[in-house]
């Protein structure tokens, strides 16, 4: 029950979408659990990660994140992701009928959390910080995400493919602007006293 | 001799020829001085091959050499066909081809000599920008010559943008370029201190708002429609952010200088022009994925399509970031950061280079007379291209916070936490991804090359007839 769809968008994705489409989720049932327990993966992860294991530049010791320090930016984070989908799926909402979708506005956020699955699994290689092993696996995540995305979105907004194709590539590039908000959001917070401390 | 029932296609076709040919330079000298970060040995012990000399070498052939050479074929193939009318000048048209040919061979030359102004995207010696500057009065001429000829009453959009691009870069031009010569290859700029920093990025945050945005907007307004077969989404909005974009821009170049030696008046005023200029950006943005969206219909058989459609994404992320790190408190983070230049690079690659690409496949088959030889070959360049951005922007993305949070930590007594060699050391891992997302994106390039060559080898040049004009207007 809860989680019922993450392995099938991986193991058969079209038929899993139709699956979630023909289940008329609410957004309480289906994104809150779905969200709120995959966010907490890469959240956690960070949070242990940063402030349990650290980091090692060249031959030094292993640099740490003070946990008085981590724990409201793991907290933020936490919230980012939450705030994000569902703000995804509201603009998804928003643009539905410019390419002849009218859908149910649950069936956008849906869309919206079950989409980011990858990414939140992927944050789980938190727990052991090497950020450049991170991003060559987060970037197979984030190509999977956006397979996801293109082979949703026509199943769950009821589209012809090619309609599906353009809105989809609209979300994306909705995504990739949130991306960069979140990329500023980050450095404005920083910069007004949620600055990182590290403990070396 | 000039037919005045056909358009001049030639110095069309010898600016697109030349644009690929640049492209392929200016990309390898990327890659190169890509590698070079990520294992220093490169540099080879060469003065002319050294990262210092190769990268002005690479950011003058890329923006002038190819970005430009793209924007005069497409502005000389626009103005013909909406004016309906041929270039007023074959001799003038050919000199500004030639005469633009010989500014960069004679930039391929000096920078890697050394010589140098050290001005950013203006880094010419006083000879080469007389000479630049001669041309670009010519393609002035040619250009506001032939709308003055036009057979039609209204003067379509596109060429509002193009013209605003021509007049306002020769303007940046001529006033950054002023300097007091030593010698042929010496010169002091005629602007001092922090007076000439603010000149400095008056001037290179104009060239991105004018050189790499108005000109290319414009060739956007023509090329998208064109290829969807849809008309602009809002021809309005196309007015009213052209104007709105011409404002706002100018101001934006004291986001460059935030935390220096600049008055504080002046970083705000820059900063809030700045975020204002995302909405008239947008509005650009908005046009071209809404007019695109109608075109869905083509979409499953039209790879350029795709092309343009992420193009415009490109555009509108990088038109977001930019106002983002203008905000003093990112800047403060991100300034001297890989991060900035990740966005140059998101916004250079995702969309300058796949709009020019997309406008060059649909002019190539137009100006040689024959169908583009592979549509899947299209469609290759497509994926690597996009892989190649995607590689590139997420690691300078990464590396670039990564510098500004190790060079500003400090531990509880104050002291640095970090040394700068450790936050060189930092960046190796992202400098190497960096490198093969550029590798990527020369390899997609490499690949249109074949396409277009196989496309244009062996045909006979088009003469192509002056249209009448569709109705009254």
């Amino acid at each position: 029950m809860i989680l019922e769809h993450v392995w099938g968008l991986f193991s058969h994705p079209k038929e899993e979408w139709e699956s979630i489409r023909h289940s008329h989720c609410t957004v309480g049932r289906c994104y809150a659990v779905h969200v709120l327990l995959l966010a907490a993966i890469p959240a956690v992860a960070g949070y242990v990660g940063t402030t349990q294991v650290g980091w090692t530049i060249g031959a030094g010791d292993p640099v740490k994140l003070a946990t008085d320090s981590a724990g409201p930016i793991s907290a933020l984070f936490y919230l980012c992701m939450l705030v994000g989908v569902y703000s995804i799926g509201m603009m998804i909402h928003w643009m539905g009928q410019t390419y002849g979708a009218n859908p149910v506005r649950s069936q956008c956020v849906i869309l919206a959390a079950y989409t980011a699955t990858p990414l939140f699994l992927i944050g789980i290689t938190g727990f052991f910080p090497i950020l450049w092993l991170m991003l060559i696996l987060g970037l197979p995540a984030l190509a999977y995400t956006v397979f996801l995305l293109y082979t949703g979105l026509p199943i769950m907004m009821d589209i012809d493919p090619e309609r599906g194709f353009l809105f989809s590539s609209a979300v994306l590039g909705v995504g990739l602007v949130a991306l960069v908000a979140l990329l500023a959001a980050t450095a404005l917070l920083w910069g007004m006293g949620l600055e990182p401390q590290f403990t070396r | 001799m000039s037919n005045q029932d056909t358009y001049n296609y030639k110095v069309i076709r010898q600016f697109a020829v030349m644009s690929l040919v640049w492209a392929v330079v200016g990309m390898s000298a990327g890659v190169l001085i890509a590698a070079q970060l990520a294992w220093p040995v490169l540099n080879f012990d060469t003065p002319w091959l050294t990262f210092g000399r190769m990268r002005p070498f690479h950011t003058n052939m890329v923006i002038f050499a190819f970005g430009g050479s793209a924007l005069f074929a497409t502005s000389y193939y626009v103005v013909q066909r909406t004016c309906h009318v041929r270039l007023i000048s074959d001799k003038l048209a050919a000199f500004t081809f030639w005469g633009w040919q010989a500014v960069i061979v004679a930039a391929a030359v000096t920078l890697p000599m050394g010589i140098t102004q050290s001005k950013e995207y203006a880094e010419l010696e006083w000879p080469i920008d007389i000479l630049l500057g001669i041309v670009w009065v010519c393609y002035a001429i040619v250009f506001f010559g032939t709308i003055m000829k036009r057979k039609i009453k209204h003067i379509y959009v596109s060429n509002w943008f193009y013209g605003a691009f021509i007049i306002v870069v020769g303007m940046l031009h001529i006033v950054n370029s002023a300097v007091i010569p030593v010698d042929l290859s010496k010169s002091y700029s005629a602007y001092a201190g922090v007076q000439d920093a603010m000149i400095q990025w008056w001037y290179g945050h104009n060239a991105v708002g004018f050189f790499l945005t108005a000109g290319f907007l414009g060739m956007m307004y023509y090329f998208i429609p064109k290829q969807a077969g849809r008309p602009v989404y809002s021809y309005r909005l196309s007015i009213v952010h052209f104007w709105a974009i011409l404002f706002t821009y100018i101001w934006a170049g004291p986001h460059h200088l935030h935390y220096t030696a600049l008055p504080d008046w002046t970083q705000s005023l820059g900063m809030v022009m700045s975020l204002i200029l995302l909405v008239p950006s947008w509005g650009g943005m908005i046009n071209g994925i809404m007019t695109l969206s109608g075109a869905w219909d083509k979409l499953r058989t039209d790879p350029v399509l795709r092309l343009l459609i992420v193009s415009i994404s490109f555009y509108g992320m990088s038109t977001f970031e930019g106002p983002m790190m203008a905000i003093k408190t990112v800047n403060a983070l991100s300034h001297y950061t890989d991060w900035t230049i990740g966005h140059v690079h998101s916004g250079a690659l995702g969309w300058v280079a796949l709009i020019s690409m997309g406008a060059l496949y649909y002019m190539f088959p137009r100006l040689f007379g024959r169908e583009l030889y592979s549509l899947k070959l299209v469609e290759v360049h497509f994926w690597m291209a996009t892989i190649g951005i995607v590689l590139y922007i997420s690691s300078m993305w990464v590396s670039g916070i990564m510098q500004g949070l190790m060079w500003r930590a400090t531990n509880t007594d104050g002291t640095l936490t970090y040394s700068f060699v450790e936050s060189v050391q930092a960046m190796h891992p992202f400098y190497i991804v960096r490198w093969s997302g550029g590798m990527f994106f020369l390899l997609g390039t490499l690949v249109m090359c074949y396409n277009i060559w196989k496309t244009i080898k062996g045909t006979t040049p088009v003469e192509a007839p002056v249209l009448a004009p569709v109705g009254a207007h």
